[in-house]
């Protein structure tokens, strides 16, 4: 299986850019094309990144034509206040899901797709399962969780059209040093919200971590979701503690003042990251390693110290700079 | 410089790394032992028939609002060194949060099932009946969850009385099916049998002795 043809929606995010470089190096990928509406985060060397607007249909579904890949990697799914608001981020994610589904499925050697999804499409209303695997049943509760159970149906409803593999990678709050997530702004902040009432356990999982799990699966292309879940698990008060901050207890209609305070010192609370701090966010995620033989290796533990040890803004000094160009 | 350079909590309140995967806070476990023991003085026989890995489903009578899953759970977390689930947990703060750090999970078959397949301990508690001697009708839809999850099903007996503070729990020998069965009578058969195993462990361990004797006889009905 050497030479295969992937293709990457959202190159340019830094878990994008993540796949891309990671694919590279295998030996089974033959050419890798990309397309996202910003330029991808880091260096890619076989990597022919194309920059389109998702709701350019036509040039899409050209360049996508043209390409004729065997593996869909969709990776452009907008978390709400990660990059952009909830409601640009609705309407990217939907016009991207919708035109390279469209595009990749008149593709005629293409076999499979691999699409980013997230546990957010588990729900957490009244009664929600603690810790759900791949069969629990999907009863999302906020806007994101609705975006990506949108983004799983439209992959099936292709992959059922055209008969190719589908698989969902269901990921845990994705950090990284250089990941735009609203949860890592919030608990990076010098003072950070809980719910005394819950202070519910969550889980989150590396953008490494994440990535790998996505190059296995379009070398693999097994069928159904895959929850990609860091081990261990954490609550905010917790986290709180391991970053050092100072915790503020909320316990009802404060909240709305304190969601408030916190975007307008850049660190919005989006419906989800709110769900999380007050009903937790857990899952199982054992099936993964049993699929495809990989398993996030960072702790939630060990993620958050890093998020905390991250630095800001990466500065780097003039003369290493011009010699780097 | 953090704000917690400034303004430190100490450590042993609340550690940063005390909660797993399903929620449950051994260290917050630890720190409220001292208010279980309050109330509840356990004693308890049987822990040899557990297993020392992998899952098991464990049904216990229960005495209406006893917590009987809950006293059972955290004694026996406690006795065989490896932490004990139990099902029942409500779904609204705070009880629901706090009862999960102590170990709870919703009394849905697909919570339970998810707990038994990862090899976790889970306690689960038959319908409540008013008379403490008495097991009730144990729902075959809890038993599926360790038929279908390969796990073995043990009975509980647990004793309590409203006021005093001693309280028994006596786990009895793995409940065996009779007949292999492939469909749906598996669970049936197994938890009329689970139910009449809790019945012998409960008739073994005598009749009540609150100390006030005509309490006694009214709770023997």
């Amino acid at each position: 299986m050497r030479g295969q043809r992937v293709l990457v929606s959202g190159m340019g995010g830094e878990l994008g850019s993540l796949v891309a470089s990671l694919l590279e190096a295998e030996a089974w990928v033959g050419s890798i094309l990309g397309i996202d509406v910003d330029p991808p985060r880091r260096r890619l060397r076989r990597s022919e990144f194309h920059l389109i607007e998702p709701g350019d249909r036509e040039r899409i579904v050209d360049v996508v034509t043209r390409f004729d890949p065997h593996v869909l990697i969709h990776l452009a799914v907008w978390e709400p206040d990660a990059r952009a608001g909830t409601t640009l981020a609705k309407r990217l994610t939907q016009e991207a899901s919708t035109s390279m589904l469209a595009a990749a499925a008149e593709c005629p050697s293409l076999q499979a797709i691999v699409a980013r999804s997230g546990i957010e499409i588990y729900g957490r209303g009244r009664g929600a399962l603690t810790r759900p695997d791949e069969d629990s049943p999907t009863r999302p509760t906020s806007e994101y969780g609705r975006m990506v159970s949108g983004v799983e149906s439209a992959a099936h409803s292709v992959g059922q059209r055209i008969g190719v593999a589908v698989s969902a990678l269901r990921l845990a709050p994705v950090l990284g040093p250089h990941v735009p997530s609203p949860l890592g702004r919030v608990l990076r902040q010098p003072v950070v919200p809980f719910s005394l009432l819950a202070d519910s356990p969550f889980a989150v999982t590396i953008d490494s971590d994440a990535a790998r799990a996505f190059v296995a699966a379009a070398e693999q292309r097994p069928q159904g979701p895959l929850n990609v879940v860091g081990p261990g698990a954490i609550s905010t008060m917790q986290a709180i503690r391991r970053g050092r901050r100072l915790p503020l207890p909320l316990v009802g209609p404060e909240w709305l003042f304190a969601r408030q305070v916190s975007y307008l010192l850049g660190a919005p609370l989006p419906e989800h990251v709110m769900e999380l701090i007050h009903r937790g966010r857990l899952a199982d995620g054992s099936r993964l390693a049993a699929t495809l033989g990989v398993a996030p290796h960072t702790t939630t533990q060990d993620v958050i110290d890093r998020l905390f040890k991250w630095e800001a803004i990466v500065r780097i000094p003039p003369s290493t700079a011009t010699r780097a160009a | 410089m953090t704000v917690a350079d400034i303004i430190r909590f100490p450590r042993s309140w609340y550690p940063a790394d005390s909660v797993d995967e399903w929620g449950r806070d051994a260290h917050l476990i630890d720190l409220l032992r001292p208010a279980t023991a309050l109330r509840w003085e356990v004693g308890i026989g049987g822990q040899h028939h557990l297993p020392k890995r992998g899952g098991a489903l464990l049904v216990t009578n229960s005495r209406r609002l006893s917590l009987s899953t809950v006293y059972s759970a955290l004694a026996l977390s406690r006795a065989i060194g490896r932490p004990v689930r139990f099902g029942g947990r409500p779904d609204i703060a705070p009880i629901g949060p706090m009862m999960q750090r102590l170990g709870g999970l919703h009394n849905d078959p697909n919570e339970i099932s998810g707990a038994l397949r990862a090899g976790e301990l889970v306690i689960v508690s038959a319908a409540g009946t008013s008379n403490p001697r008495h097991a009730g009708v144990v729902d075959p839809s809890m038993i599926a969850t360790a038929v279908l999850s390969g796990v073995p099903v043990f009975p509980v007996a647990s004793t309590s009385t409203p006021f005093g503070r001693a309280t028994r729990v006596e786990i009895g020998p793995q409940v065996r099916p009779r007949h292999k069965r492939r469909g749906p009578l598996a669970e049936l058969e197994l938890a009329e049998l689970t139910q009449r195993h809790i019945q012998r462990v409960l008739d073994g361990l005598g009749g009540l002795h609150t100390g006030v004797t005509p309490i006694d006889w009214l709770a023997e009905g």
